[in-house]
């Protein structure tokens, strides 16, 4: 895997398909917290040699150039991953989201996104300490993090 | 997206299955594994009229799909419509998605619910013809 | 040895069950429910009376459950088991919820 600065991403997607790489197998993103990585894999169809790009983008404001002139088939990974991980890609042909349809606040797949349904929902493994009185742990259901508990 | 596939009841035969199998749906296998078992038989012209019809919905039910399950219960004017496999049931190991629409059952009144992960395709001739077929069974 | 899962459906025998709530704290889908209360049994030559968890009820959403079957590896006591049964099919959403009696009277694999 190779890493490259965000700014040379799009020139270093460009350089593999001129080297051969035109076929995009992957785009997709990592939330590692204060950041994000999109990641993408393009092969070579004559030899099926594939290799794999990673770059880096600031959490608070990911943006990234698209790799649509280089790779078509980015048009749709990109918008996918627009609007689930909330990467900007700039000079994106159609920017429209790709399959959510309803207005999401935040991207679905950053980690600092609730699982509503898992808050809101009662876990049937909580112990009501009213009736349980042997002392336990806090425990938090599993898929349901600490600091969505927090947030308001 | 939709697959328009009729059978009829091997037990039954004047019981149609229409079958809408969604975008994401496992569930279709086992549709295929009764049909390969003898228990559903692929519609024929020579079969008569249906006295009753039962559209299949199985898969998941994700935000842009509704439009196609609810174009597809009114294809079928008048059939009971059967939630097959706990995602069409009720959204399932999904139900805490997103984007995940928690069953059919949002979209369009739903007659019969097969539980399952998926339902075996005795499961699915249970709650077809009220009983069994496959005693013990294994799979 | 453990029975092989055959997809059917998974059933409880109650007097295993000791209410331990480990199989509701690891399902994924959170489709296991149980509530139960504490019994002080006296024993005889026993100093003090044994604190006992008695099941009053079992359930499990037959809607949610992905038949992983996690809950029948982790119970500790062997209290759920899977069973061959599939006439489970409801008329209405509530009806996937079984409860002890239900989960209880299916066959339970040899």
């Amino acid at each position: 895997m190779t890493t490259v600065d965000a700014r040379e991403w799009a020139g270093a997607l460009s350089e593999a398909a001129s080297k051969g790489y035109v076929y995009l197998d992957l785009l997709t993103a990592v939330d590692d917290g204060d950041r994000i990585d999109v990641i993408a894999r393009v092969l070579d169809p004559s030899t099926m040699d594939a290799v794999m790009l990673t770059t880096s983008v600031a959490s608070e404001d990911p943006l990234l150039p698209s790799i649509v002139a280089s790779h078509p088939a980015a048009a749709w990974h990109e918008r996918e991953t627009a609007e689930m991980f909330g990467v900007t890609f700039a000079g994106h042909p159609d920017p429209r989201p790709l399959i959510l349809r309803s207005v999401h606040e935040r991207p679905p797949l950053r980690r600092s996104t609730p699982l509503v349904e898992r808050l809101a929902t009662p876990w049937p493994a909580a112990v009501d300490p009213a009736v349980e009185r042997r002392p336990r742990r806090q425990q938090l259901p599993p898929g349901v993090r600490t600091e969505w508990v927090d947030q308001p | 997206m939709i697959e328009g596939r009729t059978y009829r009841v091997a037990e039954a035969p004047s019981l149609r299955v229409q079958v809408a199998n969604l975008g994401l749906a496992c569930c279709a296998l086992e549709v295929e594994s009764a049909v390969r078992m003898g228990l559903l038989i692929p519609e024929a012209e020579s079969d008569g009229p249906a006295e009753r019809t039962v559209l299949l919905v199985s898969g998941t039910v994700t935000e842009p799909l509704v439009p196609v399950v609810e174009a597809a219960v009114l294809s079928v004017p008048g059939a009971s419509v059967m939630a097959f496999g706990a995602c069409a049931s009720t959204g399932g190991p999904y139900w805490d998605a997103p984007t995940v629409v928690n069953g059919v059952d949002r979209v369009a009144p739903v007659d019969r619910y097969v539980p399952g992960c998926p339902p075996r395709p005795d499961a699915l001739i249970d709650a077809l013809v009220g009983r069994s077929v496959v005693d013990g069974g294994s799979s | 040895m453990t029975a092989l899962p055959r997809r059917g459906v998974i059933a409880l025998i109650p007097d295993d069950c000791t209410s331990c709530l480990i199989c509701v704290q690891e399902c994924p889908t959170w489709c296991i429910s149980l509530d139960s209360h504490t019994e002080q049994v006296a024993e005889p030559g026993a100093r003090r009376p044994r604190t006992v968890s008695v099941l009053d009820r079992f359930t499990i959403d037959f809607g949610l459950c992905m038949y992983c079957g996690i809950c029948v590896d982790v119970c500790p006591f062997d209290a759920l088991a899977w069973a061959p049964d599939v006439d489970y099919s409801a008329a209405s959403r509530p009806g996937l919820v079984q409860d002890t009696g239900t989960l209880a009277s299916w066959r339970i694999d040899d």
